[in-house]
């Protein structure tokens, strides 16, 4: 890797021992893939937002950076918080958060708490250099915005947003973009939460071309996020849709896909959950909800007399938005089921007593929590209002 | 003794028994449970869709196809690595940011990490089983099958 003299001097120490570290860090990681230089990043984002009692060498290094007066040098926004206060486990579990918060703030980094920051906070252009973590944030800004970041880990993130740099490797070059598994679609009804989860189960780590679908940016935010929970991508390309696949021959670059999958209807309903019905928790919003993706929902929840609690997970500033709305004052009149958060539903139903059973229509979330069952969105919809 | 040559990512230098899954590892799916808040428990294998659940991979090296999910890999593993209830090495056929990231971390911060190797054919993968004793050198990407 070649520095640029100021780069060099700051890892031999000229901005003080702290600084050189988060730089080291970075070479090393760039080297590990053959990275030639460092990058300018216009934005970070960071995932590393709980405060769990569990991640001691996570706050060490921040309070070095604290410590050494360090702030983050471009605009930086963090992941949701986890549901501290949601009860007195949580508040055992995630004992670390109020200090957490305040380091965070004395870093500098925008309290917007959501891993949708794309839709509010952090909006990066297609073709922009991104430090950026959350597994869900970094897909959503490589596939439909066209913007450039890797997969970046907790820290990593920190680390770019303290130096401004990036090492230039993988998803931030051109060569690395382009398609190499083409994705049939056999379907009738389309469940993005589903197909997201099968596509990152069949092809892991491999950039998919799915052939033209109109799927909604709702429907492109929760299947990418699904990808990437059993799957390790960080990048996709729809026919027609996504900006780096105006055409097939765009998506491949003028190559052949290395092979062809076709996911059928079949495929969808495999992953839904014989018995909706028995959930005790219907939970939306992962990745947090917006206004618009809440007040959709809403539409279709009208005029339910809910039976079942159920969770709209919401980027904070859409929560606000949302309670204004018509929307929101007819599926709560008189009903104390719907409950709205902010927090992130994954991390907050983490530690329970008694597990409760979660249906939702999150590929993401169904990977991750412990009991979670899935349906797809007409499921979660009608188990609403069933004992 | 077979050895295999491998592409070095992270250095340093391992030896133990070997636990190999032909899946990927979601590694804050596997370790980011409240059970993997006990010592002694921080490296046991908490995903219910994984086929090496409820193992652990202390001591071991590890040996896996890729790396999948969260961007919190990196900190899951740097803190297993801190709390010395890591792996002793880590062979990946595919290899990821994540994975990297978790060993530099450990490494830059607190001089520990481990050494990882991505080996890209399949011929040892079909070789290697678990209990198998493995050496591996992060320096110069070799990976030895000793017994």
């Amino acid at each position: 890797m070649i520095l640029e003299p100021e780069q060099d001097a700051i890892l031999k120490g000229a901005q003080g021992h702290v600084m050189a570290l988060a730089l080291r860090t970075l070479v090393d990681y760039g080297k590990a893939f053959g990275a030639k230089r460092l990058v300018s990043i216009k934005s970070a984002h960071l995932a590393g937002s709980f405060g769990s009692i569990s991640y001691g060498a996570y706050y060490i290094v921040l309070d070095k950076f604290l410590k050494a007066g360090l702030r983050v040098k471009v605009p930086t926004t963090i992941n949701p918080r986890p549901g501290h206060d949601l009860s007195l486990l949580n508040r055992i579990a995630f004992g670390k958060q109020r200090t957490l918060d305040f380091k965070m703030k004395q870093l500098g980094v925008t309290p917007n708490y959501s891993c949708a920051c794309y839709e509010h906070d952090n909006i990066p252009e297609a073709g922009d250099y991104l430090a950026w973590s959350e597994s869900s944030a970094v897909q959503f800004a490589n596939s439909v915005l066209g913007a450039r970041t890797n997969r970046n880990s907790v820290l990593i993130d920190l680390c770019s947003a303290i130096t401004g740099l990036t090492p230039e490797f993988g998803y931030l070059l051109e060569e690395n973009r382009r398609g190499s598994i083409l994705i049939r679609l056999k379907i009738k009804k389309m469940d993005a939460g589903a197909l997201g989860f099968i596509i990152g189960q069949k092809i892991v780590n491999k950039i998919p071309v799915i052939e033209h679908y109109h799927f909604s940016r709702s429907e492109l935010k929760i299947m990418g996020s699904a990808m990437a929970a059993a799957g390790g991508i960080g990048l996709f390309h729809v026919e027609g849709l996504t900006p780096e696949a105006s055409d097939m021959q765009t998506a491949f670059a003028g190559g052949r896909p290395e092979s062809i999958i076709t996911i059928t209807q079949d495929d969808l309903n495999s992953l839904r959950t014989k018995y909706p019905n028995r959930a005790e928790l219907v939970v939306f919003g992962c990745p947090h909800l917006t206004c618009e993706e809440a007040s959709a929902l809403a539409a279709q929840l009208a005029g339910k007399r809910f039976k079942k609690i159920v969770w709209f997970c919401m980027m904070p500033q859409a929560k606000i938005e949302f309670e204004k709305t018509d929307h929101y004052k007819t599926i709560t009149k008189g009903d104390a089921h719907i409950k709205l958060y902010s927090h992130c539903p994954l991390s907050a139903l983490t530690v329970q007593l008694h597990r409760r059973r979660v249906l939702t229509s999150s590929g993401k979330l169904f990977y991750y929590l412990e009991g979670a069952e899935y349906g797809d969105l007409e499921d979660c919809i009608n188990a609403c209002e069933i004992n | 003794m077979i050895e295999f040559q491998g592409r070095s990512l992270v250095g340093g230098y391992g030896i133990g028994p070997a636990l190999v899954s032909q899946m990927p590892i979601n590694f804050a799916a596997a370790f980011g449970r409240a059970a993997n808040a006990i010592p002694g428990q921080r490296s046991v294998i908490n995903d219910r869709h994984h086929d090496l659940f409820k193992k652990k991979i202390k001591g071991t090296v590890l040996i896996f196809s890729a790396c999948i999910g969260s961007t919190f890999t990196g900190m899951v593993l740097m803190q297993i690595m801190y709390k010395k209830e890591a792996p002793v090495a880590m062979v990946v056929h595919a290899t990821d940011p994540l994975i990297v990231a978790g060993s530099v971390l450990a490494n830059v911060w607190f001089k520990c990490g481990i050494p990882v190797v991505e080996y890209d054919r399949q011929d040892m993968f079909n070789m290697v089983r678990t209990g198998d004793i493995i050496e591996v050198n992060g320096d110069n990407g070799k990976i030895k099958i000793c017994s």
